[in-house]
């Protein structure tokens, strides 16, 4: 397996690392703008890491100085922002799989337009194969399959990986979210809609609120019967105060704890249902080991079709996906709880 | 002028009522489990 991660932040370097422990790895090549953080990882791996840094002033060259590196590459795993649909196309016109661990909803909406693409060359695209979106997509996936008909899916997620993801969490409590209700996409102020969701202990409950979040526009077309979809992010006073503003500090280099909760709703038979997963960890760890496994399902050919799509779309069956997430230390919880006598 | 004090006193209080009503409107009518906890998922949940 040839493998290409480009950005060695929080999340690239735990990939790299998950990626580097498989078997048959025969090449990883780290890029990143910053050569010697690129290096330093290298050097903490050891064989075979090599790194590169696509240094160009405009994207056509730092384009076309990645289609140079990734011509033998099976598979690419994005991790930077920088050039992020640009570099998707590039890897997969030379052939190669991708794995976009991006949770930017306009990035996830470019990435799509590229599904004709990479179905013609029979490639996988994976979108947002990180914490949340990822591991999201793959306990909403499962716990949709312990019921007969799914109806609604919320999302809630808690925490930030490295500094890019703590700087897009800042800009998407900012930015407008999409809903999905009764058939159509419904635009929502980020920072509205407030709500108290309960996260696996020891995170408990923590108010959550809308933002630019593309779990929606990823889960929704792997479950085409949805009612409703939403997405919300937990965040302090003190980050819905400060949203307005640019950052006022340099983000921390990696965040504390995380946490995720998938709640799906439907039937099971004549019964109203709702099942409840969860996950804690390390953002940047679990998106980390999520997009290593999105990397070895894709070379492998064990996604369910070829193209772009989330984790809940190109796997019918997760539970491979989660059996191989576990073992790698990233493990679920099921809420069982007690029905409401209200 | 007392009058518009007093106009202006029931107007708030009101207010107040009403803001009070919309804000505990709608508790308590939750559809998904309040109590529990949370189990790791192992062997036979992951078949």
């Amino acid at each position: 397996m040839r493998i290409i991660v480009h950005g060695v932040g929080a999340t690239g370097s735990r990939a790299a690392r998950q990626l580097v422990s498989s078997e048959h790895v025969e090449s990883l090549l780290l890029i990143d703008n910053d050569l010697a953080a690129a290096e330093s990882v290298a050097v903490s791996l050891g064989e075979p890491a090599a790194t590169a840094c696509l240094d160009g002033l405009r994207t056509e060259t730092r384009v076309q100085r990645f289609r140079e590196k990734c011509d033998d590459a099976d598979v690419v795993v994005l991790t930077a922002s920088d050039d992020h649909v640009e570099l998707a196309r590039a890897a997969l016109e030379c052939g190669a799989h991708v794995v976009s661990v991006s949770d930017e909803m306009d990035t996830v909406e470019d990435l799509r337009k590229l599904h004709d693409l990479a179905s013609e060359r029979h490639l996988s695209l994976v979108l947002g194969a990180g914490f949340a979106p990822g591991l999201a997509c793959l306990l909403a996936r499962h716990a949709a399959n312990g019921l007969d008909v799914v109806d609604e899916i919320h999302i809630a997620k808690f925490g930030t990986g490295g500094p890019a993801c703590a700087r897009q969490h800042h800009r998407a409590l900012r930015s407008d979210g999409l809903d999905w209700r009764n058939g159509q996409w419904e635009r929502k102020r980020g920072g509205t809609g407030r709500e108290l969701c309960w996260f696996p202990d020891p995170v408990g409950g923590l108010d959550c609120f809308q933002a630019a979040l593309p779990e929606p526009l990823l889960l929704q077309p792997a479950f085409p019967g949805l009612v409703r979809c939403t997405s919300k992010v937990a965040a302090t006073r003190r980050d819905m105060s400060t949203k307005w503003l640019p950052m006022l500090r340099k983000p921390h280099p990696e965040g504390m704890i995380g946490a995720v909760r998938v709640d799906v709703r439907g039937w099971s038979g004549t019964i109203r249902n709702s099942v409840i997963f969860g996950a804690l960890d390390r953002p940047a760890v679990a998106a980390g080991a999520v997009a290593s496994v999105a990397a070895k399902f894709a070379v492998e050919e064990r996604f369910d079709r070829t193209g772009a799509g989330g984790l809940a779309e190109l796997l019918a069956d997760p539970v491979p996906a989660l059996q191989l997430l576990a073992d790698r230390g990233v493990r679920a919880a099921v809420f069982e709880g007690i029905e409401s006598s209200f | 002028m007392i009058r518009a004090v007093r106009r202006s006193l029931f107007a708030l209080s009101l207010t107040g009522l009403v803001a009070l009503f919309l804000r505990f409107q709608g508790e308590n009518k939750a559809t998904t489990p309040h109590q529990g906890g949370w189990r790791e998922l192992s062997g036979p949940d992951l078949r």
